[in-house]
């Protein structure tokens, strides 16, 4: 091995919430760190924002150098500006694998970013790691609804990848204190020709940071049978923390219940202590977001739906009547 | 005023909604070979055709639908002019094989700069089958146009549209002068349905075809995806099934199990 070579280096896009630091942070890092530790590198990390100074000391802790763009302009996630100031970091650190989180706003940004690179770009990986004798990078991730693992070698460098949420573990401790560094690059919003008009708030929940989620599917044919639901929701809030009501795409698509709560392929990725699937077959698109699950309980009346193939616990029968039936046994118990 | 002219890209796709049984994997060969189910359009791109047919009602407009690939089913994508698209483009060439999203993003916007004009080019946001997400907006950016990525609803006023976009928490209300790239989410509706009777009356209606020379592309520069291994994706736990009864028994069963395992 030639050692440590200073050049080499990974610039992870750091991601915020509510003022701290997200939650995929943290699998962003340790993917990060990993890659870094197999191929020498630094791992470099890159947060873009707006009175965020809050945050840079405990991401300083995981990076060997954090670069920090602070700006007005960036106070409101705005994709065009975002690919902007990135690319120009990129071009300032020169990484040889930028990792961001498989977000809503990442899908906009990381195509954006690579265009303007000119790399080669993977999306919604779950796996990364270095060939040893080339060090290429190999990237797994779900394709044909998750129905098949593929993994691409990527020979040219820089690339741009994006790792699905609840996919790797969290970074644990890190004794790094990386040298903050603060750009602070023009930004140009003349060229920019799509106009932000009203941000329309849904809901705000947390899907993944749910310890019980109850789930409905296409099963549930209308608004009584999600009433059934809710109340198995706030029943269980007596034992649980953080329980929700989620929904697979069918649900979501007729409006019964808003994209926040969906999981799968297009929705939230969630790995809660426990999951309760009500009326949900379980096409992989769904599956993939929630295989992660610690328990789980499928209810359905068909039995041969494949929800129970990675169910811990089934009940075959109509939701209808076992529904009433597990909120009256857990008024009792709980 | 001119009409509006809206161009989108329909990709085939075997049937995202196929059992997993139906896809099998050639790990030697790297491929991915359905058995047992035709091809459909990618369903994200029904979304956008969705969009597009009902700008094209709203607004009055034609509707031009591309397609590309190595070997196409035209059964399957005249189920486009079926719907209501005015005009189908096929790009087929044996190049067009396992193409990288750039490489794909190439080739379209090449024929999208031979067709006569554009205002609006509709995408799905993913194709079912390897779920990248990213060719709609690399269009946009080889065209040089502004691109509005997952849209729920697309509406046009005057020279402009009116994308809701959805976000993290909700969606956002966004405008852009065209042309400009807009890629489908689900939530924007399915496809309307397609009866066997427009089907055949839109059976004779000509298709054009264009191959990689009629577009002048080189296929040396075409890149494919670097496929390092495939495997079948499959987890099989043993379930615990709850008995009872009935199906109420089974529900309180259920609990009392859980209460067991300490899970509750």
């Amino acid at each position: 091995m030639e050692g440590r070579q200073k050049n080499k280096k990974i610039l992870v896009l750091v991601e915020r919430d509510n003022g701290g630091l997200a939650p995929v942070t943290f699998e962003l890092l340790k993917a990060g760190k990993d890659l870094a530790d197999q191929l020498g590198a630094d791992l470099c990390t890159a947060i873009l924002g707006h009175e965020i100074s809050a945050v840079l000391n405990e991401i300083a802790h995981f990076s060997d150098e954090v670069y920090c763009i602070d700006n007005p302009l960036l106070r409101d996630f705005r994709v065009e500006l975002y690919a902007q100031v990135l690319w120009k970091i990129c071009c300032d650190v020169n990484p040889d694998i930028v990792i961001m989180g498989h977000t809503l706003d990442n899908l906009d940004l990381a195509p954006r970013l690579a265009y303007k690179m000119g790399v080669q770009i993977i999306t919604d990986c779950i796996n990364l790691t270095i060939e040893p004798e080339t060090e290429y990078l190999l990237c797994t991730k779900p394709v044909y609804g998750a129905k098949i693992l593929s993994t691409f070698k990527l020979e040219k460098k820089p690339c741009i990848i994006t790792i699905r949420s609840k996919a790797m573990e969290p970074i644990g401790s890190s004794d790094a204190n990386g040298k903050i560094i603060y750009l602070n690059p023009t930004i140009d919003e003349s060229s920019i020709d799509v106009a932000l008009i009203e941000k329309i708030k849904g809901e705000t929940i947390r899907l993944d940071k749910a310890d019980t989620i109850v789930a409905g599917g296409r099963g549930i044919k209308d608004v009584e049978g999600l009433k059934q639901l809710e109340e198995m929701v706030n029943v269980l809030r007596r034992y649980f923390s953080e329980v929700e009501l989620g929904a697979s795409r069918p649900l979501v698509d007729m409006g019964l219940v808003p994209s926040s709560r969906q999981v799968g392929l297009t929705g939230e990725k969630v790995a809660p202590e426990l999951y309760i699937a009500v009326g949900i077959s379980g096409a992989l698109q769904h599956l993939t977001g929630m295989l992660g699950a610690k328990n789980i309980v499928a209810i359905n009346n068909n039995p041969k739906a494949p929800i129970f193939e990675v169910a811990h616990y089934g009940v075959v029968g109509d939701y209808q009547d076992v529904v009433p039936a597990i909120i009256k046994k857990l008024k009792e118990l709980l | 005023m001119r009409q509006l002219q809206i161009i989108v890209c329909i990709k085939q796709v075997p049937d995202p909604e196929g059992p997993a049984s139906a896809f099998e994997v050639d790990s030697e060969a790297k491929k991915v070979v359905p058995v047992g189910i035709p091809p459909v359009i990618n369903p994200f791109d029904e979304n956008a055709l969705e969009v597009a047919l009902r700008l094209k009602e709203q607004n009055g407009a034609k509707v031009v639908a591309i397609s590309l690939g190595e070997r196409l089913s035209k059964p399957v994508l005249r189920k486009a002019l079926a719907a209501g698209v005015d005009d189908l483009i096929l790009l087929e060439d044996p190049n067009f094989k396992d193409l990288d999203s750039y490489s794909t993003a190439y080739i379209l916007s090449k024929m999208i700069t031979k067709v006569e004009s554009y205002d609006l080019i509709l995408t799905g946001r993913q194709a079912g089958d390897w779920d990248f997400g990213v060719t709609g907006l690399l269009i946009a950016e080889l065209l040089q146009i502004p691109s509005i990525n997952l849209a729920r609803e697309v509406r046009i006023v005057d020279d402009r549209v009116f994308v809701e976009k959805l976000s993290r928490y909700g969606y956002d209300v966004v405008s852009a002068p065209m042309p400009v790239l807009v890629t489908v989410s689900s939530e924007a509706g399915d496809l309307r349905y397609t009866s066997v009777l427009s089907l055949k009356a839109t059976s004779g209606k000509p298709v054009k075809v264009y191959n990689a020379e009629d577009l002048d592309i080189d296929p040396e520069k075409l890149e494919t995806r670097g496929i390092f291994s495939l495997f079948p994706y499959h987890i099989q736990r043993e379930c615990k099934f709850i008995e009872g009864g009935s199906s109420a028994e089974k529900g309180e069963n259920l609990i009392i199990q859980l209460r067991k395992d300490e899970l509750i």
